[in-house]
């Protein structure tokens, strides 16, 4: 039984990092129509800005913290326009060109965080990051303050960010400019300074996921964005893609049944099972557990 | 007497006269060796290391004089750890160079090598175990014996050092030789007498660990062995400490994993933990001391890593083949002076590495030690060294 | 032939290749990713044929063809008509099966890979010149098969299903029947690719069919152009030898390159380098030229 628990919390820190990571991916679908297949990859770049500004202020926690912030909203400011242009031509081009135009960003940031940033060497985060030692540990149990806050941070985020979006006007001015940016002009909504604000948002929440992930793994390294990308759109999809309270949910049993599946079957095939029951479900129901909400 | 001394005398002229002719006139003004190498790409921080050690080989040697009185120049030929790249570089390669280092990594050499077996050419591939190096004989030199002679004296030796590891369990990544290796150990370590638990599979896309040390102390083991990435090394042993794991001496990281991310990501968490590699940073001589200062000042203080010495030494063994074998670099002989690296380097005795020499027979090592270390303080401190018969 | 331009032509045939074994079911808006771990099954396959059951390499060929095209086929039965994100999770989990269960299966290597395979016909240059046969050969038929189908009912369908599935479905197109015969046909097509690719290198190795190899081909698709196969044929070459020819310092930079490239293609013209519309007007102008001609020479038969 310890050992279960243990595996099912293990599961449970794993699964925060999926719903952080799809939740910032859902976000920029539904305020921007985005499929943002490199999302994990901009959240790990500003995982290395963190790293960095940390190096050179000693270590100073609220300004790395801020600069991880800039990084994200400046990324996504700078790629708002790409976006929108292959947006504009949204009648001769399907939504699967914003996937590639991702792509192609996300090869971009990969390349360059392996070329150039600790001569290609994963990156490090100071242990005062992580909050210490264990706040439980019975036997082989053990909570760390990094998995709390991950954890709790993401519930919070989908809460906050499904009340915002469906219950409050700015998140329906949001939405409406993704879905209709000439209707959305019609009825007064005033599309650039909401837009970049959307773009904003969506970047607020990719530096404190970067924070967070960095205080949950400890290290970075180029290739981690590509090693969850593809399960962050796997779980998006199979939560149905846009849906929030969807993702919190897949997201946790996906990481769940990993651990489950590494703790008690095998290492190697939690990949192999955790995606056939994706594929069974997605076969099953091809828009998403929980249904679209784009 | 007199006439004696006269003889004698003339017969060393004439010997002296005839060695001076015999020496073979260098056709080149300079040395070209290419280095296939994974200069960007997910190894890219290796490719750069193994590209400054090389460079450095060819510094050292043309300080000393070059190759046969003419310099060397090391081309870094970038494969991208991409077959696709690598290939090609290959066969632009194999049409004028002598010989080349490289290609580095696993997949490239796969793909690129049997180029360089078809044109019979040496293409030194420093970096890689014999278990690779032996499909391409004799047109490559293994720099590593292989597993099942190496590894089970030395999972022996650290199994011995401690009377209460009765059992062993292993965390193994499924990426190219690292499975061999590990099972290489168990035959040591059942030789210890330890019982070597089921291994415990790390996905190599594995980001979080908690499920897989959770599952490895369900089987309460005694000692731990690493054959997994440096960086998910730090990290798992960061998660075993959390979890009550108090006997860090009784971890043992193999070679491949004693990279830098072990000590960024482990930090003080990797203290009194053991390693073992083919390079000993302690030892004294002016060649290594000089080494090892100009790769700390070069890479922030790191010490070099196991493997970085390896394709410095790979140049100076190009260098000694050429030299005693008095290839040219005559375009109209390349195939036999090919030829006659590839033998020379395939056999070569008592060759004086950067940290020690070794002999080769066949293309294996035969004698090359191997180190157990102590980490403290992101310093390496010797245990035991484990020397190895052909 | 100098050996460069061996693996340079050899590989851009198979990029070629593979390039339309995506851009098939991509006319139907399927990013049918399947089609890297069809290469894999049927080349491991194929070659475990080959060095353990010395069986020789037509056999092995033909074999990769047949299994490429039974898995895509029995796969078509559940996603031939399924939405775009599902195929593309059908095609991720195929990937990863494969890995795992190549990397767990000491019969074909393991991690290790496998090594050695024989030159076809004994002798080094038949080899590269009957691998070089093979594959233009396939690049022509293909090529040949899919410009008919670009003009025939079947692409219109296609094209059709593309933009509105549910129009198409109420004009009496089946979309299923025609998601299983491209996807079968694509998954065919990469078996026979992984096959020759392994081939080439005379080995395999689990690296070689990577999420990286998705990257590569979805890049020469967008690039060159995804609604016409004549962009693959100008994107290949050049996206594949371009960096070759660059500066070391340059070279370095290439998958940056590539990605810049994606992007500015995508935001600049959406459809690729080549169009239909271009393709058209190159068709146009050929057949206009061909009927002067044609014209010219009756007028000259008639005096």
């Amino acid at each position: 039984m310890e050992v279960f628990i243990a595996q099912v919390i293990n599961g449970i820190s794993l699964g925060s990092i999926y719903v952080l990571l799809v939740t910032g991916f859902n976000l920029l679908l539904l305020v921007a129509m985005i499929i943002h297949f490199a999302y994990p990859q901009v959240v790990v770049l500003s995982m290395y800005i963190i790293w960095l500004v940390l190096g050179y202020t000693g270590n100073n926690l609220i300004i790395g913290a801020l600069a991880g912030v800039a990084s994200s909203i400046l990324l996504n400011l700078i790629s708002a326009p790409l976006f929108q242009k292959v947006m504009e031509k949204r009648g001769e081009v399907d939504i699967n060109s914003t996937m590639v135009v991702s792509m192609g960003m996300g090869m971009i940031i990969t390349d360059v965080l392996s070329h150039g940033f600790n001569k290609g060497h994963p990156i490090a985060f100071p242990d005062t990051l992580a909050g210490g030692d264990a706040i439980v540990r019975v036997g082989l149990i053990s909570i760390l303050p990094g998995q709390v806050y991950a954890f709790g941070v993401g519930v919070v985020a989908v809460s906050a960010f499904f009340w915002l979006l469906y219950k409050t006007r700015p998140g329906r001015a949001f939405r409406a400019i993704a879905e209709d940016p000439s209707g959305a002009r019609l009825v007064g909504i005033p599309l650039l300074k909401t837009g970049l604000q959307s773009y904003a948002l969506s970047g607020v929440l990719g530096g404190l996921i970067a924070l967070l992930l960095a205080a949950l793994l400890g290290s970075a390294s180029s290739a981690l964005g590509e090693q969850v990308a593809i399960k962050v759109i796997a779980v998006s999809i199979i939560a149905g893609l846009g849906n929030l309270i969807g993702g919190l949910v897949v997201g946790l049993s996906l990481g769940i049944v990993e651990a489950v599946v590494q703790g008690y079957i095998s290492g190697t095939w939690s990949n192999v099972i955790a995606f056939v029951i994706m594929l069974v479900v997605i076969l099953a129901k091809p828009n998403g557990l929980f249904g679209l909400k784009i | 007497m007199k006439k004696l001394m006269v003889f004698g005398v003339l017969v060393t002229l004439l010997l002296t006269a005839g060695l001076g002719f015999a020496q073979t006139k260098v056709a080149v003004s300079e040395w070209q060796i290419p280095f296939l190498n994974c200069l960007t790409g997910p190894l890219a921080s290796h490719g750069s290391m193994y590209q400054w050690s090389t460079n450095r080989a060819a510094a050292d040697i043309n300080n000393a004089g070059g190759i046969a009185g003419k310099p060397v120049q090391v081309i870094g030929v970038d494969t991208a750890n991409d077959p696709q790249k690598g290939t090609v570089e290959m066969a632009r390669i194999v049409k004028e160079s002598l010989v080349s280092l490289g290609p580095v990594p696993e997949p490239v050499i796969m793909a690129a090598m049997p180029i360089a077996v078809e044109n019979q050419m040496l293409s030194i591939t420093a970096t890689t175990s014999y278990e690779y190096a032996s499909k391409f004989f004799p047109w490559t030199v293994a720099w590593f014996p292989p597993y099942p002679k190496r590894f089970p004296p030395l999972a022996k030796a650290w199994a011995e050092q401690f009377s209460d590891m009765k059992q062993v369990i292993q965390f193994v990544e499924p990426f190219g030789p690292w499975p061999m290796m590990a099972e290489a150990h168990v035959a040591g370590l059942k030789e210890a007498g330890a019982n070597v638990l089921k291994p415990i599979e790390v996905p190599t896309d594995a980001v979080t660990f908690g499920p897989l040390v959770v599952k490895a102390l369900e089987q309460k083991p005694d000692g731990i062995i690493f054959a997994c990435n440096a960086e998910k090394i730090a990290k798992m042993i960061k998660e075993l400490k959390s979890r009550g794991w108090k006997k860090m001496d009784h971890i043992l990281v193999f070679s491949s994993g004693d990279d830098a991310p072990l000590y960024t990501v482990g930090g003080d968490d990797i203290n009194g933990i053991q390693v073992y590699n083919y390079v000993n940073p302690d030892i004294d001589s002016p060649r290594w001391n000089a080494f090892k200062t100009a790769f700390m000042k070069d890479h922030n203080g790191m010490t070099p890593f196991s493997l970085s010495t390896n394709y410095y030494d790979a140049l100076f063994m190009i260098k000694e083949a050429i030299e005693k074998t008095g290839v040219a670099g005559d375009p109209s002989k390349l195939k036999e002076e090919r030829k006659k690296i590839a033998d020379y380097c395939a056999n070569v005795k008592n060759f004086q590495g950067l940290m020690f020499s070794w002999d080769m027979k066949n293309g294996e090592p035969t004698n090359k030690p191997l180190f157990i270390f102590e980490i403290q303080g992101g310093k390496k401190k010797l245990v035991k060294e484990i020397k190895l018969k052909g | 032939m100098p050996l460069p331009l061996y693996y340079f032509l050899s590989i851009t045939a198979v990029n070629i290749l593979m390039s339309w074994a995506l851009y098939l079911p991509y006319r139907m808006a399927h990013l049918h990713f399947l089609v890297v771990a069809n290469m894999a099954i049927s080349g491991y396959t194929a070659a475990f044929m080959v060095l353990s059951l010395q069986l020789p390499f037509w056999l092995a060929l033909l074999t990769g063809f047949l299994l490429g095209a039974i898995i895509g086929f029995v796969v078509a039965q559940f996603i031939g008509d399924a939405p775009t994100f599902a195929v593309v999770i059908v095609g991720f989990t195929f990937i990863y099966i494969t890995r795992t269960v190549i990397e767990n299966t000491e019969a074909v290597g393991g991690t290790m890979g496998l090594f050695g395979l024989p030159n076809i016909g004994g002798d080094p240059a038949v080899h590269r010149w009957t691998i070089l046969a093979i594959l233009y050969g396939l690049v022509l038929l293909v090529g040949f098969l899919i410009h008919r189908f670009d003009h025939s009912q079947l692409g219109r369908s296609a094209s059709a299903a593309f933009i509105d599935r549910d129009l198409t479905t109420s004009l009496g197109i089946d979309i299923k029947k025609l998601g299983i015969l491209l996807q079968t046909f694509s998954c065919m097509l990469a078996g026979g690719c992984g096959v020759l690719y392994g081939f080439i290198y005379k080995s395999f190795h689990l690296d070689y069919f990577t999420f990286h190899v998705v990257g590569i081909l979805m890049t020469i698709i967008f690039v060159g152009g995804y609604k016409t196969l004549w962009g693959t044929v100008l994107a290949a070459p050049i996206l594949y030898g371009g960096p070759l020819l660059f500066p070391p310092e340059i070279a370095s930079w290439r998958i940056v390159i590539y990605g810049a490239l994606l992007i500015f293609v995508l935001v600049l013209k959406p459809e690729g380098f080549i169009t239909t519309r271009f393709v058209y007007r190159v068709e146009a102008l050929l057949s206009r030229k061909g009927t002067k001609q044609s014209l010219s020479t009756n007028s000259q038969e008639d005096v």
